[in-house]
């Protein structure tokens, strides 16, 4: 009976020793983290390096600050996060997150309380206007703005002067237009025209934006789909597109560049975030030229510029929230020498307007046969509709997925249409 | 009367030693299992975004009935069973059966060479699959410098041939794992049996049919188990080789309860009611094939 006596004695000193040491660790974590900032971003090659730009502009006049980034890949960053908050502990999350624009409502709304307002942080007049509408909530700024995602259309001239075009030919033209060089430049070179991944519909995304569209309406829940013009023309467009025979399928990101580095297809309507993995391919410098994106032909809400992707930066609401806040407002958030050399460096856009007028904007680009891409994404970004991406972008998108395969094949597109919205109401509420 | 009191003694001593021994696993079981799954229940009859969770009763439950995602994935589920279940059950039968021939030369190389698919990592065998079965990949060059075929198969990017790729790549990770099974049930199956059989003039297909299935019986039964819950809770295989795509073609309810989770806007209620959904599943499979397997007396 001692023997036993004694094990649950044991047992019972090592449980709480476990405990007791994981409190301190608690305490400890508290303690540290108030002069450590803990970031997490994805892309080592674009966010991290502008991340580390940062660091080093900020750790220069704070010598006594920690600063620690942490690079995840943005679906492991968002299954984290998910994790985390929805557990109601916030150990082991960073201070600074970047989260996509697409999903910032998202978390914004499901979260409350658990984003630290940056009203105070920065000056969101200074940021391009459409950034706003997403990174806030209730008229309070949660997101400080970063990298733009407008959109453009970059494409192989050499192959557009063997079809008998020139650059001059692709300014601000409609996608109908694009299509029909598209079929001469298959005809005359053999290469297609665009690469697509059926199971992302960022295209449509480019052009629903491009007329002030969305998946969603202004309140951002309720899904509009049936009776969404602008949509209605995207997805037609993306028929049409499918039908001239000049589209190349891709199912994942390392086929869509090794599609244009190889160049087997001639253009790609993306964003300005795609430039480092145009200029990869060194053989084509050159080659290339950026023109504005094609806009919706029969809808004359669309301009000749959209956004696809781009992220913001968010401070959590745990401890150390306000030294983390600080160091956004001091750099990405004011700091004009910063994104000039962000733009020189890793040729990151930013959405900051006062650093638009900087030399670096205006340097010319000899991969892209001296063009001045920069300033022209500059002023492309001033053009971009403000629409409310809302929480459920990629909900409806995974249903417009669907329904565009059973479009592709013979659907009528009311009833795709009517379709998708009965899904949609039914899914997202 | 002594000696009885110290009897007593001793038996509740050994009863207090063995329940101390196995309250530690109980408890953990009912901490990190029951717990948790207690807890997913009551969570499936709530729903909302992220952490503003309200209980709807059993709306979640009739969701399910309306969601034509849900169906979809439960149907590509469903034809995953039906379809590459058996083939590999039986694929795995027929390698067992020929590995365990005694006069079979090189018998440890073969069985580790279908062995091995199995300990390799589902994301890295997936990811090696997406490239060999991509529109350029290994598989459409062999095939078109063969002539069987004029153009490439859209492997990964065709509702049809994307459930095929699956379907092939479940088969060539598992079918190895169930084969060690039969193969070790096979080497405790008396040879003497066989040699009566011979002795009556038994064909190799009669030996095969009328000794060693019915022989195998507890085995295929418990293969089929562990094959029907690992379809069902098929993951990593689709996520990493088509995505669910193209448009929820190959999507299974678990890549659907984590789109639900993570993907779209969180709404954990009604993801825990989906996989609820697996857990019934599982439950009724496992029951029918207890009775369609069962001995009429068991």
């Amino acid at each position: 009976m001692k023997k036993i006596i004694v094990l649950l004695l044991v047992s019972i000193m090592i449980l709480s020793a476990c405990s007791s040491a994981t409190n301190n660790d608690n305490n400890a974590g508290e303690t540290a983290e108030t002069s450590k900032i803990t970031i997490w971003a994805w892309d080592p090659n674009f966010n991290i390096k502008a991340l580390n730009l940062a660091k080093d502009a900020y750790t220069a006049d704070n010598a006594d600050v920690t600063i620690d980034i942490i690079e995840n890949a943005q679906n492991d960053i968002v299954q984290k996060l998910n994790t985390g908050l929805s557990s109601g502990t916030t150990k082991g999350l960073p201070n600074i997150v970047l989260i996509e624009d697409y999903r910032a409502q998202s978390f914004l709304q499901a979260y409350p309380d658990a984003f630290y307002p940056l009203t105070d942080t920065f000056k969101a007049a200074d940021f391009a206007e459409y950034k706003i509408g997403p990174t806030s909530v209730d008229g309070q700024n949660f997101g400080l703005p970063f990298d733009s995602g407008v959109t453009g259309l970059y494409v192989r001239t050499d192959y557009l002067e063997q079809a008998g075009y020139s650059i001059e030919d692709m300014q601000n033209i409609t996608w109908d237009q694009y299509i029909e060089i598209g079929k001469a430049v298959k005809e005359k070179t053999g290469k297609d025209w665009i690469s697509l991944d059926p199971n992302d519909l960022g295209i449509l995304r480019m052009m629903a934006q491009s007329a002030g569209s969305w998946y969603l309406k202004e309140d951002g829940k309720t899904a509009d789909l049936s009776g969404n013009a602008a949509l209605k023309e995207a997805f037609e467009t993306y028929k049409k597109l499918m039908d001239a025979n000049v589209v190349k399928i891709h199912a994942d990101w390392s086929q869509f560049v090794a599609n244009y580095n190889s160049g087997d297809v001639a253009s790609v309507p993306t964003g300005n975030w795609f430039t480092p993995s145009i200029t990869a391919a060194a053989d084509q410098s050159g080659k290339w030229a950026i023109a504005p994106l094609p806009k919706l032909t029969n809808n004359p809400a669309s301009v000749n510029a959209s956004n696809l992707g781009g992220s913001s930066w968010y401070v959590l609401n745990v401890p150390g929230k306000e030294k983390a806040a600080e160091f956004l407002g001091a750099t990405l958030g004011s700091n004009v020498e910063l994104y000039q050399k962000l733009v020189m460096e890793i040729g990151a856009i930013g959405t900051y307007k006062p650093a638009a007028e900087g030399e670096a904007y205006n340097a010319a680009n000899p991969f892209f046969g001296g063009q001045k891409i920069v300033s022209d994404f500059a002023s492309w970004t001033a053009e971009i509709p403000n629409v409310n991406y809302g929480m459920h972008t990629y909900a409806v998108e995974d249903i417009l997925i669907v329904e565009m395969q059973n479009y592709l094949n013979g659907k009528s597109i009311d009833q795709v249409m009517t379709d998708a919205q009965k899904q949609a109401d039914s899914q997202i509420k | 009367m002594r000696e009885a009191k110290a009897r007593m003694n001793i038996k509740t001593r050994t009863n207090a030693v063995s329940w101390s021994f196995i309250a530690v696993a109980v408890i953990m079981i009912c901490a990190f299992y029951f717990y948790p799954m207690i807890q997913a229940l009551i969570m499936s009859f709530q729903s909302g975004t992220g952490t503003n969770l309200s209980f709807v009763g059993i709306d979640n439950y009739t969701r399910l009935f309306t969601d034509s995602t849900f169906k979809t994935t439960l149907t590509n589920t469903f034809i995953y069973l039906i379809v590459q279940v058996p083939l590999m059950i039986l694929l795995a039968l027929f390698i067992s059966v020929l590995l365990n021939d005694k006069n079979l030369k090189l018998k440890g190389f073969f069985r580790t060479a279908i062995f091995l698919p199995a300990v390799t990592s589902l994301v890295a065998y997936s990811v090696i699959f997406k490239y060999l079965f991509g529109a350029d990949g290994l598989i459409n060059v062999m095939l078109l410098k063969l002539h069987l075929i004029s153009v490439p198969i859209q492997w990964i990017t065709d509702p049809f041939w994307a459930k095929i790729t699956i379907i092939i790549a479940i088969t060539w990770r598992w079918t190895g794992y169930n084969m060690i099974f039969y193969l070790s049930a096979l080497q405790n199956i008396d040879n003497s049996i066989y040699e009566a059989a011979r002795i009556d003039g038994a064909s190799a297909f009669k030996q095969f049919s009328k000794i060693t299935v019915p022989l195998l019986k507890p085995i295929i039964l418990f293969t089929s188990i562990t094959s029907t819950i690992g379809t069902l809770q098929l993951f990593d295989e689709v996520m990493n080789i088509t995505k669910g795509g193209p448009g929820n073609a190959t999507m299974t309810l678990s890549q659907y309860i984590y789109n639900l989770s993570f993907k779209y806007t969180p709404d954990f209620g009604y993801a825990a009611t989906v996989s609820y959904a697996i857990v019934i599943l599982i439950v009724i499979f496992s029951v029918l094939q207890f009775k369609m397997a069962g001995d009429k007396n068991g």
